[in-house]
Parts: structure tokens; sequence; C-alpha cells
């Protein structure tokens, strides 16, 4: 019989190395800012050098605090070590902390021919505002369930915390989802993907097996995405629901001490390298043996390196007087450790020697805010409810800038929402030569209402008419062809899909 | 089309001749250098972007291969692709450009290293387009493989590790890596086509007694860093010393082109048993020449036409085209099944899980039940329109219900009528709950073992072209791909069977038979003056002629100018083949007239005479009845709904209940570049 994996291996290797080797880039370059406004487009849309654009970019934010990062290949190729980062000059904006720095990027990580494989782990049923103990509690579930992953050398493909709870769907609703309730913009929940060789069937079913007995074990609601066949992305199949008395106890014992406060300051820790199974378990089980636990998260892989963005709680009788630093990560952890300001004692108990070469910016401690509460549906007594709008486009490279374009998407929705944020966006150069992003936009409608029907028709208008003007307005700002954009703004994440866009 | 990028099989075919291996021969055999290869870096970088752009060809969106059956033993091809420029992106474009010059570098095939023949490329304008030499491409490739090596060695985990031979590789002992990086030019210079050993000075040579720090590092650094044959640098090190780029340049002022050029001549792989042709050509089986190909396209072609032109005198009674590209979508999903069966004790407890990886393995299979469904309703009326149509089948579709389904899947039974059956009942909500049902389980096993036996993984594309001389047939990619991440190429396999249809020679040759016989018959008749001779012992007194010489030109001349009328073919050629029985035939007929002449002329017993006419009327009886029986074996022929070859989808000849065994081809052409 073929080895299709390996074979297809055999040619990402090609593409990987004939990426990286183009004309003279050998390594890749890229920009991490943290702070608590929105992305910035680092772009001038005047520039000649084609090689200035961005081929990938990620931005994240919770609790009001936001990590960018892009990365572009770059001619840089003699620095000592796998990753080189530094403070880079300070763009004048408060609270804006940018980081510049190099990485090698591995080409052994090839996970191209993987079976993408996604879990939501819902860590309450209420709203979300974490406790240091929840920040504790979820620092050990992304601990352990990232170790599962790294036990059967999978990598984490992405991994994301808070995000969009999904409701229980009742059978007597439409299949398509046209009637299912308004989901929550961020619940206290864990999304994350791994990819799974697909030869390695019986791993995957380990896994699997093994993160049911986990949510057993400690009482969370697990959901694996819907494995069948022509079922997209946002469709999950329910495993376990959330059990609260088991979750209770089991934080209970776990974490006696921990504080049941919610924190008013936290720092942005991005820790980088080249990618590679298993470090996202090293770099949070060495946090949390040093009592640090996980406010918020945000990791995901470019160009083969991988980025760690950990919003990190800071205790409260901390004075937070440290400036923005970067180091390795062994100095890091001391550092985090003053920073975060929870006691500690004892030496190092973990195995850190897989992301000993990697290398840490940490912010200074920022101050945090927390949405307003949303209990579960649309259906308060305010109508204030933040929604989630999620947004997929593709675009040809070289035309709009991933910051410009959510700019864009903002600026549009504004006329139907009194609040528009970014909760994420990813964007990565495929194919084709064309740009590929996701972005999922949080929003207050401008007008409030109670009625579950009406607030579902006032958000489908907003979408339709929001795609619209950005589809007349892309076209002046990129200088692109409208046949070649593609974009789509839904209320409902697996109203996304394009037909045919898996050709 | 030449691409390749197979499994283990072809990786390490042999025991010490797998791509790492003829490396390390390569570190064994040649001298240390004592200064660095360099090679610019845009030669590494263009080398790149070649090795990945012709390992996926995803700029050519339409592929079509003109094949014409020379002659037996020979085919020629000719390829055409059209390229899509605009399909390269930005950054590789870059790097393929031509020092100077607005042009890029586009690889357009790949093909085997034992291919000499000069290929010349055209435009549709019939210009020729300028190609890389291959010495430029083996150089460009060599730095390419340089350059992954360096990558390769700058990412290991054990760069940073000074005692590590992966360190010392890289930053203190330069030689090794030296070595390494010789022996991969030489390697990929010289080239090892695939079945041929590599032949290096030391095979001449008793093992020397000392051993070099040097080499042994390199061969220790080649250790670590692939621990086995396995390793995707292995796989393209193992394509890049068997196979050829064909790179043409191509100006970005047209960025779609259509370029054709003539492959070289394909030789036949094999023939069949010395016997099994013997008893093809002294049988009356009216037999067919059946011709099979096989070659590789890459995944993400969106369009394949082959066509075949064979001579006007020859038929084209069975063309049909299946590909395997589903073959990988099907094999995952058969490991899973085992995997749940081997699991299921596990997954018990867990309902939930279960049931979802159920739900997942029942969507599968009923995709594919409607896939192999559509492609046998487009068999059948390829049947339907056959010059002679071949009868639909007779027996009516089972219409199971849900638990039968089940219950036949779970023996294992993945036939056609199941998978469809089965694909009915999950559209309709029907299988809901698959977890508490009887499925679950080991009956997992059989199913897989039943999918992989009804090879369900290929699909079939039939002829459309009207004609009897020439065939085409037109793959399409299926408009969702199940295996979207794979680039591993679609393996093709066409069948074709030849024969001589009406008006065939056999024809002319029953008729000349029977003229012979009646002549024979004619002549005895005249001089016993009755037909009393036919069947009586009584012998007439004046059967032998008082003047012979008459009936001798009567019995030379007529089958002479009989024979000359028949225009027999030459044994060589492909009709010759079909006709090697007929012509017998033709010739024994001959042969009989003629020795009745010689008896007729040197013989004087009227009783003599009476019994050479009786034997030479009943060889020529025997002779008619070896026609006859022609005529009923290519009527059986032509009403043979599916092909009796291995390369016919298993599922295929099931569905239409052909139980015979299949038969070796009469030629088969590969033209995948490895074997």
């Amino acid at each position: 019989m073929t080895s299709p994996a390996g074979s297809t291996k055999s040619s990402e290797l090609a593409r990987i190395a004939a990426e990286a080797a183009g004309t003279h880039f050998s390594s890749v370059q890229f920009t991490l800012t943290h702070g608590s406004s929105l992305p910035v487009s680092i772009v001038d849309p005047d520039k000649e050098d084609p090689n200035g654009w961005p081929t990938d970019f990620c931005h994240f934010s919770a609790a009001g605090l936001s990590v960018s990062v892009s990365t572009w290949p770059s001619a840089v190729s003699a620095f000592s070590g796998r990753v080189q980062l530094g403070p880079a000059e300070d763009l004048g904006q408060r609270e804006t902390y940018t980081y510049f720095g190099h990485a090698v990027p591995n080409p052994g990580f090839l996970n191209q021919s993987t079976r993408k494989f996604e879990v939501l782990v819902t860590l309450g049923n209420t709203h979300w505002s974490p406790t240091y103990r929840e920040a504790l509690m979820q620092a050990l579930v992304i601990e352990k369930v990232t170790g599962l992953a790294a036990e059967r050398d999978a990598p984490v493909l992405h991994l994301h915390s808070p995000v969009a709870p999904v409701p229980q769907t009742n059978k007597n609703e439409r299949g398509d989802g046209s009637n299912e309730r308004l989901r929550d913009a961020i619940g206290p929940c864990l999304r994350f993907s791994i990819g799974m060789d697909p030869k390695m069937a019986e791993a995957r079913l380990d896994l699997e097996t093994e993160l049911a007995a986990l949510a057993e074990e400690y009482g969370f609601g697990l959901k694996l995405s819907d494995q069948r066949l022509n079922r997209v992305r946002g469709e999950w199949f329910t495993i376990r629901g959330f059990d609260r008395e088991r979750y209770r106890s089991a934080r209970g014992r776990l974490f006696p001490d921990a504080p049941v406060l919610t924190p008013r300051r936290a720092v942005i820790a991005s820790v980088v390298g080249p990618s590679r199974p298993g470090t996202t378990a090293a770099a949070v089980a060495a946090l949390r043996a040093r009592g640090i636990g996980v406010l918020a998260a945000s990791i995901s892989s470019m160009r083969k390196t991988t980025f760690i963005n950990l919003l990190l709680p800071v205790a409260a009788g901390v004075p937070g007087t440290l400036p923005q630093w970067t180091g390795g990560w062994v100095e890091a952890l001391p550092r985090l450790t003053a920073c975060t300001g929870p006691p500690f004692e004892g030496g190092d108990s973990s195995d850190e020697s897989l992301i000993a070469d990697w290398k840490v910016a940490v912010s200074p401690s920022m101050r945090c805010t927390y949405p307003p509460s949303s209990q579960q549906t649309g259906a308060t007594i305010t109508g204030r409810v933040p929604y989630p709008i999620w947004l997929w486009w593709q675009l040809p490279h070289r035309s709009v800038d991933t910051p410009a374009l959510l700019a864009e998407v903002q600026a549009a929705l504004q006329p139907h929402t009194r609040r528009c944020e970014i909760a994420y966006a990813q964007s990565r150069l495929c194919r084709g030569d064309v740009v590929r992003g996701r972005a999922k936009l949080i929003v207050m409608l401008s007008q409030e209402h109670r009625d579950h029907a009406h607030v579902q028709r006032l958000l489908t208008d907003a979408t339709e008419q929001a795609q619209l003007r950005i589809r007349e307005r892309l076209p002046a700002l990129g200088r692109v062809d409208p046949s070649k954009v593609r974009l789509r703004l839904s209320p409902r994440e697996r109203w996304l899909t394009y037909a045919g866009i898996s050709a | 089309m030449t691409v390749h990028l197979r499994g283990p099989s072809a990786v390490a075919d042999r025991r010490g001749d797998g791509p790492l291996d003829q490396l390390r021969t390569m570190i064994r055999a040649l001298p240390v250098p004592t200064s660095p290869l360099t090679f610019p870096s845009r030669e590494a970088a263009l080398g790149l972007a070649l090795m990945d752009l012709s390992f996926r060809l995803d700029h050519l969106p339409r592929l079509s291969e003109h094949l014409t059956l020379m002659d037996r033993g020979h085919m020629s091809r000719t390829i055409s692709v059209d390229v899509d420029l605009d399909l390269i992106s930005g950054r590789l474009r870059d790097t393929l450009t031509v020092p100077g010059d607005s042009a890029l570098w586009v690889p357009v095939s790949r093909y085997s290293r034992r291919d000499l023949a000069p290929v010349v490329i055209k435009d549709s304008n019939g210009e020729v387009v300028p190609r890389l030499s291959h010495r430029d491409a083996n150089r460009v490739t060599a730095a390419a493989f340089v350059k992954l090596l360096f990558m390769l060695i700058n990412a290991h985990d054990d760069v940073s590790a000074p005692a590590s031979p992966i360190h010392q590789l890289r930053h203190t002992h330069q030689r090794s890596r030296w070595l390494v990086e010789a022996a991969i030019t030489e390697l990929i210079m010289v080239g090892s086509p695939a079945g041929q050993r590599l032949r290096t000075p030391l095979d001449h040579a008793a093992p020397p007694n000392t051993t070099s720090s040097v080499r042994d590092l390199a061969l220790a650094g080649v250790e670590a860093l692939f621990a086995t044959d396995d390793v995707p640098y292995a796989r393209l090190l193992q394509l890049a010393v068997r196979q050829y780029i064909l790179v043409a340049q191509l100006g970005p002022e047209r960025p779609r082109r259509f370029l054709t050029w003539e492959a070289p001549l394909l030789p036949a792989q094999h023939r069949p048993a010395p016997l099994q042709s013997l008893a093809k050509n002294v049988l009356p089986v009216n037999r067919e020449f059946v011709v099979e190909y096989e070659t590789e396209i890459p995944r993400s072609v969106k369009a394949y036409h082959l066509t075949l032109d064979v001579r006007q005198e020859i038929s084209v009674r069975r063309f049909l085209m299946s590909s395997d590209v589903d073959e990988e979508f099907v094999e995952v999903l058969a490991q899973d099944l085992e995997s749940v069966a081997r699991r299921a004790e596990r997954l018990g407890p867990h309902h939930k899980l279960f049931e979802l990886e159920m739900q997942g393995i029942a969507s599968r299979l009923a995709e594919l039940g409607r896939r192999r469904l559509v492609d046998l309703a487009g068999y059948e009326a390829y049947l339907a329109r056959l010059p002679i149509p071949v009868r639909p089948d007779a027996t009516p579709p089972l219409r199971l219900t849900a638990e039968q389904v089940l219950r036949k899947l779970s023996d294992g039974d993945c036939s056609l009528d199941v998978l469809a059956a089965f694909c009915a009942h999950y559209a309709t909500d029907g299988l809901q709950h698959l977890a508490r049902t009887g499925l679950a389980g080991p009956a997992l096993l059989n199913i897989a073992a039943g999918l992989r036996a009804a090879q369900v993984g290929r699909d079939v594309t039939t002829d459309n072209d009207p004609r009897e001389h020439g065939a085409h047939a037109h793959w399409r990619r299926p408009s969702v791909e199940l295996s979207p991440q794979s680039t591993e190429p679609v393996r093709v396999f066409a069948f074709m069977a030849l024969a001589d249809e009406a008006p065939a020679l056999i024809e002319s040759i029953t008729r000349m038979v029977a003229g012979l016989a009646l002549v024979v018959l004619g002549i005895g008749t005249l001089l016993s003056g009755g037909v009393d001779w036919l069947y009586s012992s009584r012998v007439s007194d004046h059967f032998a002629p008082d003047q012979a010489d008459a009936v001798v030109a009567v019995l030379l001349l007529v089958p002479g100018l009989l024979l000359a009328r028949l225009d027999l073919p030459s044994t060589k050629s492909v009709l010759g083949q079909l006709h090697k029985f007929q012509r017998t035939l033709a010739a024994a007929s001959v042969v009989v007239t003629t020795a009745l002449a010689i008896v007729v002329g040197t013989v004087h017993s009227d009783r003599e005479m009476t019994r050479w006419f009786q034997l030479a009327l009943a060889v020529l009886i025997v002779i008619l009845i070896c026609c006859l029986c022609e005529f009923s074996a290519r009527r059986r022929h032509r009403s043979s709904s599916v092909p009796r070859s291995t390369r016919v989808p298993r599922w295929l000849r099931d569905a239409r209940r052909a139980t015979g065994r299949t038969v070796v081809p009469d030629d088969f052409f590969d033209a995948r570049g490895e074997v």
C-alpha cells in the first residue's frame, strides 16, 4: 500500500524549503505588539518593496489587552541561536510595546498532511470573569490537554481562550442552525486544534478517549469538531456537558488557596521559537509549577515558528513597576514570577529543555477590563449584549493588509453598532498567492432589543450591509480586482464556508 | 506524465538500494574535499522552486495524453498541457525569473532518467519553446539539496549540543559536511535510474583497512539527520536521482499557454507467458489484443484527457479508464475502521465519542457509495451506446432495509448494492445511534477488509469517442476532493481491447474456405457423376480424370487468386497479431487444395483419388467449423459486460457479476517513469 501522508510530506518539505530559500530569504522576520489598542498596519501602502508585505498575521485580544504578530521572510540569516528578539523603536502609542525579531523556521515541522482535529473545552456556563483560581485551573487544563497531544507527537496548531461558547442544540431545532440560540461573544471556553497524522487513527482515538476521561475527571465540558463529511468548521459534536459540581470540587481540591478574585492587572508574555510538538505543554507547565495561572491564551504557528501568547494575571499586592523585557526562556521564568507575584519556593521541577532556546517578550503589567455580563443568551433585561460576528476573507497578496482590512470592517459595521472589537484575527498567505483569513468580532448593537428573533434579524442585516460596503470599498483601498475579492461576514461561524474552497 | 512520489516500496526497493544507502556509498567512495562546494544562493533557490513546483504541478490545470500504438510493443505519446502562470505564487515567480529577462523557468513534467530521447516542446503557434538543459537542471537540483541539507542541520534539535555530530557538522568539522554535500552533488549529477545498481570504484577494490574520522563523522551525521529511509528528504533525493525535470522557458506576457511535446517512445513492459500466447494463436477464440496503460497525473490537475489512435482497420472494442483518486481516502477510512474495532471496548464507556466515530465512518461510507453509483451509471450508459450494445443487468436492485444493510456490511459485503442502500439510508437519517447497533465492534474489521477487496477507491471513466478506431476518455477531478491535503499523484489505469470488427478478415476467410470446399465438392461430383462419393464407400470407375491438368490448374489458381485478395498484414503489427490464427486457417485451406492438386496430378487409382477428395473436403469442413467458432467467440467477446482485467476495479466486476478470472494483457505500458 502507498504511504500517502509521507509522500505528501515530501512535497510539503520541498514547498517549505522553496519558500524559505526564495531568492535570498532564509529566515522569518516578525514584529510582536503587546498593547491595549487595535492592530495597526505596519505596511506603508505606497511601499514598492513587494517583500515588505507580511505573509502571516495574527491578532488576539481579551480582557482589554491585545497581542498582534506579523511575519514575513527575511534576508538575515546569521544570528546566534534559533530566535532573536528585542524591543523595537517606540511608535509613540500609549501602552503599546513592540518587539522585533528573527527566527529560523523548522523545515522538519511538517503538518500540512495532518488531519485537523478541533476541540472545544467548556470551563463554565456563566459569563467570562476569570478569578486567579480559574486562571490556575485553565492553566492546568491547557497543560493536560496539550500534554496529551505532545505524548503522541501531535502539534497544537492553534489554541484560543476565551472563545465563544456553543449553546446546546435541541433536536427540534432546524438543522441549518437558523433558529439556534444566539451565541455569546466570549465565555469561559478553550478552543484548540491538533494536527494528527491520518494514518495514526489509533493515536487519535486514544487521545479522544483520554480527553473524555479528563473531562470526566475535572468536570469540564467537551465538544469535538463534527468529523462527518461535509461538516464545516463551527459544527460541534457534544461528548460531555459541563458538570458544574464536579468542576467546582476539582477546582477547590486542586487550588484551595488561590484567591477568588478577578485580577485587575495582567502581563502579556509571548514565548517564541521554532515549531515543535509539546512546547505549549512545557511552557504552561513551567508557569503553573510557579503558581502562575493563565487568564487568556492564543497559540499559533506561523511560517513554522510558534508564538505562545499568554495573559498572566498579576497578584493584587505586586507593584507594577517593571518595564517591558525580552530574553531567553530560562531567564524569563524568575522574571515572570517577579512580575506576577505568586510566592514560589523550590527548584525547577518541570522539563524545560524543549523550549530552553526559545525567547520571551514580557510586557509591563497592564490594566484589564472585562466585558459586560451576557448571561448566555441574548435575552437579558437591558439587551446590551455583546454578540460575535465571524469574518472570512480571501484577497490577493500585496493588495490590502490585514489590519487595514479589519479597520475597514469595523468602519463598515459602525452604523449598526455602538462597540465593535476584534477578538481574534488570523491571516496567512496560501497557495495561489492569496491571503486567506478568519476573524471574530465582538459587537454591541446600537439598537437594544430583548426579542431573540428581532436581534437575529438585526445582526443578519448588519452583516449583510457591512459586507456589501466592504466589497465596494476594498477595490479602491488596495487597487485590487473586485472579482478576486471573497469576503463573508456572518453571525454564524458555520455559514462562512465558500463553496469549493477545499479545491 | 511522470510525477511520482510513491510510498516505501518504491523508496527502498531492495535492501541496500535506498536513496540514503546510495548516499552512504557515495560518502565512502568519494575523496574528502578540501574546500567547500559553493553554489550561488540564487541557484539553490531556483532548484528548490523547481523541485517544489515539479512535484505538485498545480500550475497545470489541464493535461492531455495522446497515445498511438505504433506496433506490437511500442507506443508513442504526445503530451499537451495548459499552463497557467498566474497560479504560481509571486515569491516563487521571483525565484524562477530568468536572469536578465522577464521570462520564467517553469517545470512542466518529470520523466525517467532512462528515457534519453530528445524532447522538443512547442507552443500553440508551433514555435519551439526553450528548455533548461539537463545539466543545468541537475546543477540547480544539487544546489537545492545542499541548501535543504543545510537548513535541516540548522533547524535540528542537536545543533546547539556541542558533542553531537550535527553540531560538529555545522560548526567545527566542516570537511565532513563538505563531503556529504559533495556526495549529494555527485549522486544527482550522475543519477541512478530505477533498477540499476549504483556502481562505484569501491566495488573493484578490497575494503580499506584504515578508517577516516572525517568520513565517519559524515556518516554519523547522515545517520543522526535521517533516522529512516522513509524521511521526506530521502524521497526527494530518490526522485532527483531517478528522474529529470522538464523545464520550459515561458514569457509572462501570456500567462495562459498551451504546450505540447512528444514524450519518449514507450516500450511494452512485459508479455504474457508463451503458453498463453500459443493458446491464443492456435485456438479459434477470435482473439482480442488487450493493451493496458498506466500513468500518474498530478492531483491538482482539473481535467485529464486520454486519447488513443489505432490503424483504421482495427476497432477499439472497449476503452476504460480507472483512477485511484479516492484510494487514499478509502485507506484512511479502512484504518479508522480497524482502529475503532480494536478500541471498541475502550470507547464503550464514552458513548457519545463512539457515536461520533461511527457517524464519521458512516458519512464517508455513504459518500463512497454515492460516488461509485454515479460511476456505475456512466458505465451502463457506455455499454448501451456501444456500436453493438450490451444488455443492461436484468436483475432488479435488492432494495435493502436499514437492518439488512447493516447485516450485510457486518459480513464484509461492500458491494455497490449495499453501499448505495447505505448511502440512501444515511441521507434520510435512517442510521442514527450506530454505536448501539451490531456494526460497532469486530464487524468493522470485515467492512475494512471488504472495502479494500472491492477497490472502492477507484473510479471509472469510459470512452466517449464515436469513432471505432479511436478512443477518448475525459477524467475530471471530483468537485469535492476527499483528501484535500494530499499531493499524492493520481494513478491512472487504462484498459483497451482492440479487435477486428466487421468487415473483418475472418468473414473473407470463411467465404474463401466455403468457396474452396464448394470447388472440391464440385470437381468431385463432376468426376464421379453424382454426389454418391460423399457418403458411399462405392468408388466410381472414372474418378481419376483423363486430363488431370485442367483440374490441377483450377485447384491451384482459385485458392491463389482468393488468397491474393485477402491483403494479409505483417506479423509484427497489432493487426498481424489479431489475424494470426485466421491467417493460419487461410493458409491451411490453400495447403489442402494444393495437396489435392498434387494428388490429382500424380495418382491414377480411382479409389485413392476418391479417398483423397473425401479427406480434402473433410479438412476444409473442419476449417470452416473453426471459422464458425471464431464467429461465436467474437459474439461472446462483444457481449462481455466487464473486461477481465486486474486494472478494472473489483466493485465494477462484482456489480456486473463478472465471475471469470482475470487475464494478462498482451501489452502493458508503464509511463510512471519509475519502474
